[in-house]
């Protein structure tokens, strides 16, 4: 190869390094930096002037190595390879020295900073001349995706995918499809009924050609990458056969044992051969094994003759396990909400008239435990308190942030109340009134408009007087102490993680930011991407939603999912492990190391004999360089992090400090 | 003279610290200027040279930062590194220097206050050792 | 006012800004249900919006304060409401500015080394015909505390401990007239100097005797210990955490029945401070023939009786009505002939709402180990 000639270039960002970082200095001092042959500084090197800059000098100064000091190489490194590419040298050839995350925005000492920001910068060249193009492959992609949760979130992504034309597998841990929103009454600021709109798309998804529908199912491994999944599918045994049961229901009344609805969060009973609900997608029974008398003892079987002609009862059914192949993957788990026995102050667990906002949903849904009646004790409430903020906004809980849907959620429940119990005295209890979205401060209007109280104070107690509540609360604009008495006392409890998100998590490598959901690939601009290609976020289990938000974050995860499969070639990683044969030894501690089983052992004839050589699959290789720690011969090295690069570094790193 | 500063050489894993590092940068939490930061993909390339080489040629300390455990981007790096790093602190300790001069950390991508804390800490523990004299690259 | 005081009042500030004024604090607050001028969240935003200095001068209702941290335990931002409280009650401490009765507290403490004015001579008077070691020939300490030393109702829970840690076979000691104040009200009450110089005193004298344990019969100062005395070392019990296991292991066992409807009021330093709510149920509910209650208001959710923060000696500065008065009434509502308590100053004042209430008839007040030394013959 050629005589090396290092260009380098250092960004201003502005005055975002600028201001803390003396880059005339620091040009003056790369140009004096073993193999430069150039060193430029300016002001915005990511615009398009400042990308042509490094081109024109590319083919100007016959340079074959860039360095560019600015950002992190986590938001630019792309961009800048691409320049190269473009200006015919090999994008691997590129290194970026970090001065701006890890250098001018923690820093305040210019001369220090500066000092610093030079011992990055010659770290960088000494790596940077050391660096090897290297090449990178494609592989074919399947053309096809895989929506965890069938939540409105995955029924969204899930249509959006299989209307372009790519098949879909939507995997849902429950019986049905329909998620949280199945379970609300109306929707604000709209007051939709929100059964209503959903079903209409929950039968798309069981209707559509392109959509594989596993319900009662949970994925139990992930191996593979980008384009290549491989997906193992756990099927629950229903004890019903999908294809076979009509949804009849004739079974139903023949079935002697009753268990806690857990569609209308246990409000009221069902049998333990059920449907979730009459719309639900698939239209196909389920029998519970914690309650049916013939699984749990081997008792029972009533229920299996009355569907003779059908013979869509098994109850010998047995879980099944199905891999499939997928390109993309899209997680749309959804959220808990908020146990609020965990403020004990609140009476929840202890009063059963104080209830979730959720549970309130089905009192007032028409398909609830009430028909639509909010009663309770089989009384309608004449006094009605809400309790905003339950379980966010709260360190107490460890759940620091805003939950974005309580405040609109308890303006529709006040608003229902009033509407069902015209002559009920309602009141709200707030902190702040969030009604950002679009229609939310008029629907908030609308509601305080029909005589509904709106008091300034986190409540701080609830207690019995009687046969009624006490609500205790500081009215922070009287400044004075309150007691309101009630007959229902509702939480608006806010969202929470999934309890079983870590198991999900591991599965798909998927890192959670600091309140516990899943973190996006950057919060700004890749908002629905994660830190793993070809895994994308959508709805609640990135961070609570409301519904408007959860549906356009699933198109755009959506869309996102496509670009794969319709580009059907991805680029696999260059930057793998790569075996010098020769100095091999044949020892196997890379192939016990490597998490993917990307290395093998193989006959290979050196010098004339045959002995056992490491051999790396390029394609299964992501690149974490165990191996090469791991290889007491230095044969294996990681391209682009070759222990000659890094001990490079560190010399550099040691000597500026003599 | 002026007070010691020392000379810290800190290898981050591509996906957790590296990440936690900009975004302590993008939150401007600041730091002392004692650390340089040389990105590895995961902490489970550190090999043990890394470190005596670092230290042998004028580090005053070593930092070695990845995902949490359980949390590593290529399943079980950290774990590698974590074992790796305890064989690390006998060995300082056999050669006669004080195995306070490495420190591993686990800092995720949400933690960029974290590591501004550990920086700092590192950054006191190894002022105390003061600069690290006995290990000049002619005995070994 | 002095420098160090104007220093103290200024910087208490910082760790307020956090505040978003939703009430919880004042809406939690037991002393506010009674008088109505104190206003936690208010005074914190008054704070927040002053320039500081004399701020503390102008507040005679911070002595209504009873320290019970309902205010700090639900704060949604972890703003510590008692803890300004006690800084700013530690600015009039060191100007001189406190009510007669707390100085009088302070003057004792310093004096005598107990905040009740009596001498130490009396300190064992309670062990008098028991044959009590000194710690000197034992390894478990016995820590008093001065309220169960020297008040004569009080005395009567010494004497059931001692009687029943005799009865486990457990080698404990006191350290007869040489015990001082632990000083957890002292440092409430704001004199942090005197509290520093009690703790030095306690460590060093403690450091004098092998100590495998302290048993503590005041959450008071179990509390201290347990959080304050951070270089104590020593590990350090509540007497109703030692007694389920000494159950367990059948070193206690109970031959008499106890007849009565007993309830439980959680001392607030030993459940909401230090999450001690079910050793001392587990205590009742283990005795033979007791038929244990609950009121509505427990654990978490417990109403602070107004004996902490050196409400002891000094009454709210404008007052309708006792807390005490309230829980006793919420313990006959619920049905409880016996309203027992694992604290001395909890059992002080709810007796006295009992007295004053001329309710003598209808409930009593008892430490736990008091009915745990009945069982036992």
């Amino acid at each position: 190869m050629s005589k090396t000639r290092v260009g380098v270039y250092i960004c201003h960002c502005g005055v975002n390094i600028k201001s803390t970082v003396d880059v005339t200095k620091l040009t003056e001092f790369a140009s004096k930096l073993p193999h430069v042959s150039v060193a430029k500084d300016y002001i915005y090197l990511c615009s398009d002037p400042g990308q042509e800059l490094i081109k024109n000098d590319i083919n100007e100064f016959n340079l074959n190595r860039i360095v560019v000091a600015a950002c992190s190489p986590r938001m630019h490194e792309p961009t800048f390879r691409k320049a190269l590419r473009s200006a015919g040298i090999n994008p691997y050839c590129l290194e970026i020295a970090n001065i701006r995350e890890h250098c001018s925005w923690v820093h305040e000492d210019i001369e220090k900073a500066t000092k610093k920001a030079e011992s990055i910068l010659a770290a960088t060249v000494a790596k940077a001349s050391l660096l090897e193009p290297l090449e990178e492959k494609e592989v074919d992609v399947i053309p096809t995706a895989l929506v965890l949760g069938g939540g409105i979130a995955g029924i969204q992504a899930a249509l959006d995918i299989a209307d372009t034309g790519f098949k879909v597998y939507l995997v849902e841990k429950d019986p049905s499809i329909g998620g949280h929103m199945m379970q609300l009454d109306k929707t604000f600021p709209t007051l939709d009924c929100s059964a209503c709109i959903l079903t209409p798309k929950m039968s798309d998804v069981g209707n559509h050609p392109n959509i594989e529908l596993l319900t009662y199912s949970e994925i139990t491994n992930v191996g593979g990458y980008v384009g290549n999944f491989k997906v193992t599918i756990k099927k629950k045994p229903r004890y019903i056969i999908e294809d076979k049961c009509n949804g009849c229901g004739n079974c139903i009344s023949y079935c002697p044992i009753e268990m806690p609805d857990p569609f209308n969060l246990n409000l009221s009973k069902t049998k333990c051969l059920y449907i979730p609900f009459p719309q639900a997608v698939p239209a196909c029974f389920v029998i519970d094994p914690d309650y049916c008398r013939y699984t749990l003892n081997r008792e029972c079987k009533q229920c299996e003759p009355v569907c003779k002609e059908l013979g869509a009862i098994d109850l010998k059914q047995k879980e099944q396990f199905i891999e499939v192949d997928v390109g993309t993957i899209i997680v749309a788990t959804g959220f808990d909400t908020f146990d609020p026995t965990l403020k004990p102050e609140l009476g929840y667990g202890l009063y059963p008239n104080v209830i979730t906002g959720l549970e309130f949903e089905r009192l007032s849904s028409a398909s609830g435990p009430t028909t639509g009646d909010v009663m309770i004790n089989g009384k309608k409430p004449k006094n009605v308190v809400f309790i905003h903020c339950v379980g966010s906004r709260d360190k107490t809980v460890g759940n620091e942030y805003c939950s974005r849907v309580c405040c609109m959620y308890t303006a529709k429940q006040a608003h229902l109340i009033k509407d069902k119990i015209p002559d009920a005295k309602v009141t709200v209890f707030y902190i702040d009134v969030r009604a950002f979205g679009k229609g939310f401060e008029e629907f908030y209007d609308r509601v305080k408009q029909e005589g509904i109280i709106y008091r300034r104070g986190n409540v701080a107690e609830v207690y019995k007087r009687g046969e009624k509540l006490v609500v205790k609360a500081e009215d922070t604009l009287l400044g004075q102490l309150v007691e309101v008495e009630t007959d229902l006392v509702v939480l608006a409890v806010g969202m929470v993680p999934r309890a079983d998100s870590n198991t999900v998590n591991n599965l798909l490598k998927l890192s959670q930011s600091s309140d516990k959901f899943l973190l996006e690939a950057h919060p700004k601009l890749r908002p629905v991407d994660t830190a793993s290609d070809g895994i994308f976020l959508a709805g609640c289990c990135q961070g609570p939603k409301d519904i408007p938000d959860t549906v356009a974050q699933a198109s755009a995860a959506a869309s996102k999912a496509c670009i794969p499969l319709s580009q059907g070639k991805v680029r696999t990683e260059a930057q793998v492990a790569q075996v010098n044969d020769l100095l091999c030894r044949g020892c196997g501690f890379c192939v016990e190391v490597c998490p993917y089983d990307a290395i093998e052992l193989k006959p290979t004839v050196i010098a004339g004999e045959t002995v056992d050589v490491a051999s790396v699959n390029e394609v299964l290789c992501k690149g974490c360089g165990a191996c090469v720690a791991a290889c007491l011969s230095g044969a294996i090295q990681q391209k682009s992090f070759t222990d000659e690069q890094l001990l490079s570094m560190i010399a550099s790193l040691g000597e500026s400090y003599e | 003279m002026s007070e010691f500063e020392p000379n810290i050489v800190a290898f981050l894993c591509n996906w957790c610290s590296y990440a936690g590092a900009d975004l302590t940068g993008t939150t401007r939490t600041h730091y002392p200027p004692t650390v340089k930061v040389i990105r590895v993909m995961c902490t489970g390339r550190v090999n043990p040279l890394f470190v005596l080489q670092a230290l042998r040629q004028g580090a005053d300390g070593v930092l070695i930062s990845g995902c949490h455990p359980g949390e590593c981007h290529y399943l079980k790096g950290n774990f590698l590194a974590r074992r790796r790093f305890l064989l690390m602190k006998n060995l300082l300790e056999y050669i006669g220097i004080n195995p306070s001069r490495i420190r591993m950390s686990w800092v995720s991508a949400s933690e960029g206050k974290k590591f501004a804390d550990v920086i700092t800490e590192v950054t006191e523990d190894i002022k105390k050792l003061g600069p690290l004299k006995s290990f000049k690259r002619e005995i070994l | 006012m002095s420098e160090e005081a104007e220093r103290l009042a200024y910087i208490l500030r910082d760790p307020l800004f956090p505040c978003i004024q939703c009430g919880k604090c004042t809406g939690s607050c037991p002393i506010s249900v009674i008088s109505p001028h104190f206003n936690i969240r208010k005074l914190l935003y008054e704070i927040l919006n002053s320039e500081g200095e004399d701020i503390a001068q102008k507040k005679e209702m911070l002595w209504d304060c009873s320290t019970c941290t309902t205010c700090v335990v639900r704060c949604p931002k972890e703003v510590d409401p008692a803890d300004l409280i006690i800084s700013m009650r530690s600015v009039l401490v060191e100007d001189g500015q406190v009510p007669p009765k707390i100085r009088d507290v302070l003057k004792s403490i310093s004096i005598r080394g107990n905040p009740w004015n009596i001498g130490q001579e009396k300190r064992s008077e309670w062990a008098e015909g028991l044959e009590i070691k000194s710690i000197a020939d034992a390894e478990i300490l016995y820590y008093v505390g001065c309220t169960v030393a020297f008040d004569p109702r009080l005395q009567k829970i010494a004497k059931a401990l001692a009687k029943t840690l005799a009865k486990a076979g457990i080698n404990f000691g006191t350290l007869g007239n040489d015990e001082v104040c632990c000083g957890n009200e002292i440092r409430r009450m704001g004199d942090i100097w005197s509290f520093d110089a009690l703790k030095e005193m306690n460590i060093e004298m403690f450091k004098q005797f092998p100590i495998k344990q302290i048993i503590t019969s005041s959450p008071h100062c179990y509390n201290t210990f347990k959080n304050e005395y951070t270089e104590l070392g020593i590990e350090v019990k509540h007497y109703t955490q030692i007694i389920p296991d000494l159950i367990k292991k059948k070193k206690l066992s109970f031959s008499k029945k106890f007849e009565k409807t007993v309830t439980y009021h959680d001392p607030c330093f030993l459940g909401r401070q230090n999450q001690i709510f079910d050793e001392p149920r587990d205590i009742l509910k283990s005795i033979p023939s007791l038929n244990f209650v609950e009121m509505d208001r427990t654990r978490e959710r417990a109403l602070c009786c107004e004996g902490g923060g050196g409400r002891m000696w000094i009454e709210a500065y404008e007052t309708m009505e006792r807390t005490a008065t309230i829980r006793v009434k919420e313990a006959l509502d619920c049905g409880a002939e016996i309203l027992a308590t694992a604290c001395p100053f909890c059992l002080l004042t709810l007796e006295d709402a009992v007295k004053s209430g001329e309710l003598e008839d209808k409930i009593q007040i008892l430490d736990i180990v008091e009915i745990v030394s009945q069982v036992i013959d």
